[in-house]
């Protein structure tokens, strides 16, 4: 390591690592491609699905698939919901996590068997979840929708593949952390804690009435938060320094970040239940701590905007694919804090209420962020792991403006579409036919954008998986370029 | 930041300190609630369930139902639930008491159905709200024009009419 480390001081970049394969990265090729391998094919599966739902939700009165039970809205939705962030979003970060604190703790992944069986476990579950989904048996909790013996091995499996970022920080030989260790440590502590209280007052046994309400608006909110959003953040903090080559302005805020995010994510919970019967404390605590929330967002704007915004790091993370998706992710974040913040205030709250607009949020923090991010990651890691170069630059150009134009479309449709069609849900005197017309264009655009999604994603997968192929040559003998 | 049991224990106490403030103790402010009168000696609400109507709710959850229609209304003020005509008044926690699962929804692609069964107009209404225009004709037998609704049909439209908050409530008292 470098003379950084030594010095024990945090220096707001990450250890610069050797350009050959190390044992380390061996040793978790294996687990690694086999996360990565199944999130993109739920990926795929999820934005197939995702076509489908915009084509059902925009044509109420006569879907391509009108009348068919198993593609019914409801399961769709369902479905897809639950792949995106099941299948893609916690793959995804299983395999970057573990990545991530390996490098940093040049942790050696010597049971390796144990996360690809976690793997294995996880996919299964997922699998039989999502076939009951469109079986017509589902629970009626957003992103819970699993039959509950599905929950408990979820969360074993979890256990298996997602806990090896604890391990590898506890057994890191150097003194000094680094702010992306942090983040994913708290990931990986708090979904499995959140997931098993959930599943057992939700799901095992039932809270009484609209508790089962509260708990689940709370473990939403620390799913989003905890694992999409501090997974991503790691990503970003480590991301930015190592490929610009220079260190996080304002580091030195960063653990105030961690603290004030990791302290007020789980709070936000119940803004989502602004207006419905729960005692009024508990909203206005929710609308609080999302106000709170904007303290890491200030902050990390500080670190990722300030690093970027010198000596032409703008231009540079531009001309860098990893970069590219990795900057357009923390201004998406930037964008979600703030957005979060106001609209969390009762006032604009009861507006946007009941519409797409927190689909919009939710889809600004896991696609625009979380998922930019991943991708962009995806392209610095998997060069290394497994030896060889992107197949097609052609195919990470589509790749890059099929899924930034289908994400930047989305949004403001769900955005945007949901403000219109909340303003005049408000005016009793328009009938509810009436604002379902209006919001057609929006659902058009929706479609669109899903197909644009799903062809940005096609990219990404071919990309990826031809490379995975190409790289035959024994793992310990594989180079960087 | 160095010391895994402290970076641990801190993320355990952000993930166990809003649990125990935001669910556990509303399950104390709220877990004993159970159907009361309004006034000393009137009768109970919310009502017990018909059994039918238990059998439809499962046909709703499993139709993913709850993906486009909410079961809350709000109070004045917060939108235009009231004046929309979803309710009669705000819905209030010791409306759901006996629902299990509760299904308050997130999102309003169609209309709220807290109060649908006060406002249905007859059992024929009720199933033609169910076919969605010809979305949902599966729950449906027989030819078009003369279709013969299924158990489940049925089952869901008596869940559907069994949707009411429409009865005064210690909470929340109709005006006269």
């Amino acid at each position: 390591m470098t003379q950084e480390n030594r010095s024990g001081r945090p220096q707001g970049r990450p250890p610069e690592g050797d350009s050959r394969l190390t044992r380390t990265e061996s040793q978790l090729r294996g687990p690694f491609l086999l996360f990565f391998i199944s999130s993109v094919i739920w990926l795929l599966a999820a934005s197939v699905l995702g076509v489908i739902a915009a084509l059902q939700q925009g044509s109420l009165a006569g879907g391509p698939f009108r009348d068919c039970e198993i593609l019914t809205y409801g399961h769709v939705a369902a479905a897809q919901h639950n792949l995106f962030v099941y299948g893609w979003g916690f793959n995804a970060f299983f395999a970057l996590n573990l990545w991530l604190l390996s490098q940093l703790g040049r942790f050696e992944l010597r049971n390796g068997w144990l996360a690809t069986l976690g793997g294995v476990f996880w996919n299964l579950a997922l699998t039989y979840g999502v076939v009951l989904i469109f079986a017509g048996n589902q629970t009626g909790f957003a992103l819970l929708e699993f039959p509950r013996e599905v929950g408990p091995v979820l969360a074993v499996a979890f256990l298996l593949a997602g806990f090896w970022p604890i391990v590898a920080f506890a057994r890191r030989p150097t003194g000094h952390t680094f702010a992306s260790q942090w983040f994913v440590v708290a990931a990986s502590f708090a979904f499995p804690l959140t997931y098993l209280l959930a599943q057992l007052l939700i799901l095992w046994q039932p809270a009484s009435g609209v508790v089962q309400a509260i708990a689940h608006s709370w473990f939403v909110s620390n799913l989003l938060h905890l694992w999409f959003g501090a997974s991503a953040l790691a990503a970003v903090y480590y991301f930015l320094p190592k490929v610009l080559g220079r260190t996080i302005s304002g580091y030195y805020l960063a653990p105030v970040a961690f603290w004030s995010f990791v302290l007020f994510a789980g709070w936000t919970g119940p803004s989502a239940l602004i207006g419905a019967p729960v005692p009024l404390w508990l909203q206005s605590v929710g609308v609080v701590a999302c106000a709170m929330l904007i303290i890491p967002v200030i902050i990390t704007a500080i670190n990722f905007h300030g690093t970027l915004s010198s000596e032409g790091g703008w231009s540079r993370a531009w001309n860098d694919t990893t970069l590219r998706f990795v900057s357009f992710g923390a201004v998406a974040f930037t964008l979600f804090g703030v957005l979060n913040t106001v609209f969390g205030f009762r006032g604009y709250n009861s507006v946007v209420r009941f519409t797409s607009f927190a689909a919009g949020q939710e889809q600004l923090l896991t696609y625009a962020f979380a998922s930019m991010v991943l991708f962009g990651a995806t392209y610095f890691v998997l060069p290394r792991l497994t030896g060889s170069r992107w197949p097609s630059a052609k195919l990470v150009h589509v790749h890059f403006w099929a899924t930034a134009l289908g994400a930047i479309a989305t949004i403001i449709a769900l955005l945007v579409g949901g403000w219109e069609n909340g303003k005049q849900l408000a005016d009793a005197s328009v009938s509810f036919q009436q604002v379902a017309k209006a919001g057609s264009t929006w659902n058009a655009v929706l479609s669109v954008s899903a197909v644009l999604l799903l062809v940005g994603h096609v990219a990404f997968a071919l990309n990826a998986f031809g490379m995975i192929l190409k790289s035959s040559a024994p793992a310990s003998a594989g180079r960087h370029d | 930041m160095k010391n895994l049991n402290s970076l641990l224990a801190g993320i355990f106490l952000a993930v166990a300190f809003p649990f125990g403030v935001l669910v556990i103790s509303s399950q104390v402010q709220l877990g004993s609630l159970g159907p009361a009168p309004a006034e000393e000696g009137g009768p109970l609400f919310p009502s017990r369930e018909p059994g039918l109507a238990i059998q439809g709710r499962a046909v709703y959850v499993s139709l993913g139902c709850v993906s486009c229609h909410t079961q809350q209304v709000r109070p004045a003020g917060q939108g235009s639930d009231i004046a929309r005509g979803y309710g009669v008044r705000p819905s209030v926690a010791r409306d759901y008491v006996q629902q299990k699962p509760v299904l308050l929804g997130e999102r309003r692609i169609g209309p709220d159905l807290a109060n649908y069964g006060a406002r249905a107009k007859g059992l024929d209404g009720v199933h033609a709200a169910i076919k969605h225009d010809g979305q949902f004709t599966f729950l449906y037998a027989g030819e078009k024009g003369h279709e013969v609704p299924t158990e489940r049909a049925i089952a869901l439209a008596a869940y559907l009419q069994s949707l009411r908050q429409d009865y005064s409530s210690p909470e929340a008292k109709l005006k006269q």
